[in-house]
């Protein structure tokens, strides 16, 4: 702790440390939204494809759209392109999380989709003859069983949300990133200021994805 | 602006071509029966796939040219260019390596012990046993690598490469002509992503099919 004090840009974090928590706080809550917009986006638009016809094509577009645009020009069309059009987001904050959502949700909606579509037929059937209403047969019956499917691919868009949460300090959100980059053109101490960012992030991405592994595996080996 | 498409297609195949050429050799690396030389790659690949790409690339920006200038006491700097494909293939290398060690994986250990029991040499198994099916395996996830690399050419305008939404950036701050700007360079990546993804789930198909 003294040694790291010594060093300018020990002391230059210390001193920003505030900023730095405030930083890391929108990281997550941008993350956190942005997952959650993503995980009930992507159900819409898979339930959609999958049970309302005349809807199948204008979503199945957007499915696509989301998913072949690149994050950063998903991030400037919301944006510049939406508070004019829309009237929202009205935002920095609201517009990075806006674009994550819909980025991951194109993925999420096709793994959803391969999710559903892999439920045994025979087992949806035999809930609709026992009288249960469409509503709750997907409830009680693909649901569960889709998610024990679908748990790897899902975890692995949330790590995928967090490596693009870093991106929305382009668009002037001040999450950990901006307040790395800002520390470090302030003192010009980019090589200990930087490197202590990319470790922070590291080791936060890499112990969630052990997590994840971990979890799913327990899944697998608990009900395949 | 829209020369500056050519920078993200320069970008995307040195990358590819650095990237796999590093996952190639960090696979064996991960492969290899000695575990410090395993841990080796395996520090490597754990460091690059789980730092987000824009860090890595901002890093490279500021660090090596600094640490260089620093112990050579002279003015050192990199061309932008420079630094984003340094970045980039470094954090796809990783990704690469974990595909390619995947892939040599799912070849079942008892056709390697039959090809070398039956009197194959090691690279004749590798070449006749391992290879073929191997690469079948791993063909479609290498497609989709490829696919996020081109999207992932895209963060270059960060470090100031002059591609296409660096371009975009600067003619929207002068004329602040928005919303057909951005609406526009949105569906140029739309159509060229989606026209690669296409090809690469064409190009796969056939080739999972004649194993499975």
């Amino acid at each position: 702790m003294a040694s790291f004090l010594e060093t300018a840009w020990g002391r230059a974090m210390w001193n920003a440390r505030d900023h730095l928590l405030d930083g890391l706080t929108i990281t997550l809550q941008v993350t956190a939204l942005g997952f959650i917009g993503a995980v009930v986006i992507g159900l819409a638009l898979c339930l959609i494809t999958m049970y309302i016809k005349p809807l199948y094509w204008p979503a199945r577009f957007l499915v696509n759209f989301f998913r072949a645009t690149p994050i950063i020009c998903q991030l400037m069309w919301v944006n510049y392109v939406w508070p004019p059009l829309f009237g929202w987001p009205t935002s920095l904050f609201q517009a990075g999380c806006v674009a994550l959502a819909l980025q991951s949700a194109g993925y999420l909606a096709e793994t959803f989709r391969a999710g559903i579509e892999g439920i045994n037929r025979g087992h949806i059937e035999a809930g609709r003859s026992l009288g249960m209403p469409a509503h709750l047969v997907m409830r009680r019956i693909i649901l569960p069983q889709a998610f024990h499917m679908m748990a790897p691919a899902i975890m692995n868009q949330f790590m995928v949300v967090i490596r693009s949460s870093t991106l929305v300090s382009i668009i002037g959100v001040a999450d950990l990133m901006h307040w790395g980059h800002h520390l470090s053109a302030e003192w010009f101490e980019p090589i200990g200021i930087m490197s202590t960012i990319a470790v922070f992030y590291i080791v936060v991405i890499g112990t969630l994805s052990s997590l994840f592994k971990w979890y799913s595996e327990r899944l697998r080996n608990r009900y395949v | 602006m829209l020369p500056g498409l050519w920078y993200n297609f320069l970008v995307f195949f040195l990358v590819v071509v650095f990237g796999v050429v590093l996952g190639l050799i960090f696979s064996t690396i991960r492969l290899n029966t000695n575990i410090a030389v395993r841990a080796i790659a395996a520090f490597y690949i754990g460091l690059f796939r789980n730092a987000p790409e824009y860090i890595t690339l901002v890093w490279f920006l500021y660090v090596p040219a600094l640490v260089l200038s620093k112990l050579l006491e002279s003015n050192v700097t990199f061309e932008p260019l420079v630094v984003a494909v340094m970045a980039l293939s470094l954090s796809a290398g990783a990704f690469y390596a974990e595909i390619f060690r995947a892939g040599i994986l799912s070849v079942p250990k008892g056709q390697i012990e039959a090809a070398r029991a039956t009197g194959m040499s090691r690279t004749l198994t590798l070449r006749r046993i391992i290879l073929p099916q191997a690469i079948r395996q791993m063909l479609p996830e290498f497609f989709n690598e490829c696919v996020s690399v081109f999207k992932g050419t895209t963060l270059v305008s960060l470090v100031m490469v002059p591609d296409l939404v660096y371009g975009v950036n600067l003619v929207s701050s002068y004329t602040g002509q928005a919303l057909p700007l951005y609406t526009g360079i949105a569906l140029i990546y739309f159509f060229i992503v989606f026209t690669m993804t296409s090809i690469a789930e064409k190009l796969s198909n056939p080739w999972r099919d004649k194993t499975r």
